[in-house]
């Protein structure tokens, strides 16, 4: 399958922050959600894959075209939105779409006119009466509707309320019924993550700590509740990340959960209450805390 | 070497962009010119010198209103980064905002610079003035190519307040130097045009150091793979 986008060994150092030696790919047709707190490097990745920013070192691939060399190639197939990008206040969305589609053949007109209908926007208003959620979506519409074979889209739905969010991520899942359409997208609410991506990449202090598939994330975590006491060395069980006693109940948060794993800590001693799914929002807590690969 | 492949077709779209965002600004900066050139064509002591300063608030006026606009405030309100995402390179961008910045500026400029040329040429005003008027119109176009060079080469929005206002503001001491040069003063109230050794070199000066700052700005970009 061919890669929607491909980084190897890329860093890119500012001066109060560095990207450290991502490797990453995204096949074809996927969407992948890269979860970080904010300065995590999510924005710093979007860039460099967008051809805005230039790595220092590594290789960085997108659409089957080096970056930033190939940028304008790359650009005809690429959306981009992030959370920064504003469009011209006193300029109407109208103005906005026919500027687009002057330099993006492939704009899809019918496609813009249902997404108006969708968002509920008009077309005749200037942007400096669009509020913040009016003007994400206007800017969603501006990516969607030149039907690019890859989206990034830097924190898509902050700040919108939750009507809007709703729409956005409606809008995003219909895209992708184009199995042929890659997404990318960054945010800190694991929420949207989860409900729409395939693919899950946590990023932490400018390093990809873990990048697998949804359901591969979903698996293998699990939430033990045990009754005892832990005794045994902690390094001979690198499958749990973290663990917290409280009183005579012991939480193991556990990285890679298996059948027989309940039954060595019933081994030691321990009586199993629980064995839960965690959500994706606290596997990503419990992986930025224990410091390493989720 | 290889020349760098060039979007043509998305540099004129943005040419297209910057003149539609800003057209009825500018026009009302050269509606501001008229006015002043109206001033000046009573041929009058008091008409003159308020007509001359008008004139001059509204070219420095649209210089800084031209490149604060495309430049600084696009910078400031996140609408470079909707351009920049679009299919150009660097050079591209930078192509884009100097001549969509040299159409925005030199529109108006030209129609006021000839227009200038025009009162003089059919009012009592003595024509000898046409030098003096070509060589400050010339210092205005130099001071706005360094501060175009400064605002596509510098982010920080202190030091490009600092070399649009300071370019500006020395209008005044270059109109004072030009006073002391006997081979232009000597003709400003005759009816001779006289191009004097001294007004052709200022002349070429302010050209050739205003097309070089220029290019200079555009060997940075054209080293530059991307944005940031």
């Amino acid at each position: 399958m061919t890669a929607a986008l491909a980084l190897s060994g890329v860093t890119k150092r500012y001066d109060s922050f560095a990207l450290q030696d991502i490797t990453l790919s995204m096949p074809e047709g996927q969407i992948m959600g890269l979860v970080g707190v904010n300065g995590a490097g999510k924005t710093t990745l979007l860039r460099i894959l967008s051809g805005l920013a230039r790595a220092d070192t590594g290789t960085v691939e997108v659409l089957g075209h080096a970056m930033p060399a190939r940028q304008v190639a790359v650009k005809k197939d690429l959306g981009f939105a992030s959370e920064d990008m504003r469009l011209y206040k006193s300029q109407t969305l109208r103005w906005h779409m026919d500027f687009i589609r002057s330099i993006y053949p492939g704009w899809d007109e019918a496609y813009a006119t249902d997404l108006l209908r969708r968002f509920d926007l008009r077309p005749e208003q200037a942007l400096a009466g669009f509020s913040h959620g009016q003007r994400v979506k206007a800017l969603l519409l501006l990516n969607f509707a030149r039907r690019p074979k890859l989206l990034l889209l830097d924190e898509p739905t902050t700040g919108l309320d939750p009507v809007a969010r709703d729409e956005v991520l409606q809008a995003l899942a219909d895209i992708l019924r184009d199995d042929a359409r890659s997404v990318l997208f960054s945010s800190h609410n694991t929420r949207d993550i989860e409900q729409l991506a395939d693919t899950i990449s946590f990023v932490h202090q400018g390093r990809l700590l873990a990048s697998k598939d949804k359901e591969a994330f979903l698996d293998d975590w699990r939430r033990i509740i045990c009754q005892g006491t832990w005794q045994a060395e902690k390094q001979a069980w690198p499958e749990i990340a973290m663990m917290r006693q409280n009183g005579s109940l012991l939480e193991l948060r556990v990285r890679q959960f298996s059948e027989g794993l309940l039954g060595r800590l019933q081994a030691q001693g321990l009586e199993i209450r629980s064995a839960e799914a965690m959500s994706l929002e606290d596997i990503f807590v419990t992986t930025v805390r224990a410091g390493g690969a989720a | 070497m290889k020349l760098p492949e060039l979007n043509v077709p998305v540099i004129k779209q943005l040419i297209v962009k910057d003149w539609i965002l800003f057209q009825k600004q500018l026009a009302a900066y050269v509606t501001g010119g008229i006015f002043a050139l109206c001033l000046i064509g009573m041929a009058k002591g008091w008409s003159f010198y308020l007509g001359s300063l008008l004139l001059l608030v509204v070219m420095v006026g649209i210089s800084c209103f031209s490149i604060s606009t495309s430049l600084l405030v696009e910078r400031k309100e996140h609408t470079l980064a909707f351009v920049m995402s679009l299919p150009l390179t660097p050079l591209d961008f930078y192509l884009a905002k100097l001549l969509g910045n040299l159409v925005t500026f030199f529109v108006p400029f030209l129609i006021l610079s000839v227009g200038t040329l025009a009162v003089i040429a059919f009012t009592p005003l003595p024509d000898g003035l046409v030098v003096f008027s070509v060589l400050i119109f010339g210092f205005v176009a130099l001071a706005y190519s360094a501060s175009l060079s400064v605002a596509m080469a510098v982010e920080s929005e202190g030091w490009n307040t600092f070399a649009m206002i300071g370019s500006m503001v020395l209008i005044n001491p270059f109109i004072m130097l030009l006073g002391q040069i006997p081979e232009i003063t000597s003709h400003v109230k005759t009816e001779n045009i006289v191009w004097s050794l001294p007004a052709v070199a200022i002349l070429l000066v302010e050209i050739v150091v205003s097309i070089a700052v220029l290019v200079a700005t555009g060997w940075v970009h054209c080293r530059k793979k991307a944005f940031y």
